[in-house]
């Protein structure tokens, strides 16, 4: 007799599903670089240094303290019209941060009242300027 | 993309910032900063020109809402141009945020109240 031999019928094989493969991530000089903007700050003299610091804080290299005067129309009734305004060269990725700072030493330091406003920069030449400016090597 | 607030530079002669201010101040500005600053004329310009100009200058940076910007820059024009005694030259750049602001809340004059009888309605 013949001996009946049985062919396992195996199920049918499923190929190993393969982890996707995740794209090579991009190295930090391949991204766009970050936009600077021009942050101006006028604050009383009196206070000037204290903000200019307070703003180096947030990577800023390089800022101009200029001294001005308030035009308000109480002239006379101890209205403090002396300012010192600071312009400060800041990226975009840290004005969010440093404006919410400023706003809250505007409300709490006593006499420390201000304004702060950005301007967005257009465009600007030289590399080694911009790393120094964005405080990006 | 618009902004909400420009801030605007006027140029002008040393001596010139109080005209520049209230012109400003007529068409709705509030307050601006005045720093002083010494221009950079070409002499051959001047030669060839026959203008004199005068290197004081006093730099008035007001920061206005969007909407008054135009009327802003026009009242400066008129009253602080170039063709005025200030020499103004006067520009507009977008701002992206701000604070220290505050709100402008112009306070009301008590009306008085009319002494007269009114007429009882019908």
């Amino acid at each position: 007799m013949e001996k009946k031999v049985r062919k396992r019928i195996s199920p049918p094989r499923i190929p190993p599903v393969k982890p996707p493969v995740k794209p090579p991530v991009k190295k930090d000089k391949t991204l766009a670089p970050h936009k600077l903007m021009l942050l101006v700050t006028i604050v009383p003299r009196r206070k000037a240094e204290y903000y200019v610091d307070l703003i180096a804080s947030f990577e800023c290299n390089m800022q101009l303290s200029v001294t001005s005067f308030g035009t308000s129309g109480v002239f006379g009734l101890g209205y403090d019209i002396d300012k010192q305004t600071i312009f400060s060269v800041i990226r975009q990725d840290r004005v969010s941060e440093a404006l919410a700072k400023l706003n809250e030493k505007f409300t709490t330091i006593r006499g420390g009242k201000g304004v702060a406003f950005t301007v967005p920069f257009t465009s600007m030449v030289g590399v080694s300027s911009y790393q120094f400016l964005s405080n990006k090597q | 993309m618009e902004f909400k607030h420009e801030v605007i530079f006027c140029i002008v002669n040393a001596g010139f910032s109080e005209a520049v201010m209230d012109a400003a101040r007529e068409v709705g500005a509030r307050g601006g900063t005045v720093l002083h600053a010494s221009g950079t004329a070409n002499t051959d310009a001047e030669k060839i020109f026959g203008i004199t100009i005068q290197p004081e200058k006093d730099v008035v940076m007001i920061l206005v809402s969007s909407e008054i910007r135009d009327k802003v820059l026009h009242a400066l024009y008129e009253s602080a141009g170039l063709k005025t005694e200030g020499q103004g030259i006067a520009f507009a750049l977008p701002v992206q945020d701000v604070v220290g602001l505050t709100a402008f809340t112009p306070v009301e004059k008590p009306t008085q109240k009319s002494t007269q009888p009114t007429e009882p309605q019908e």
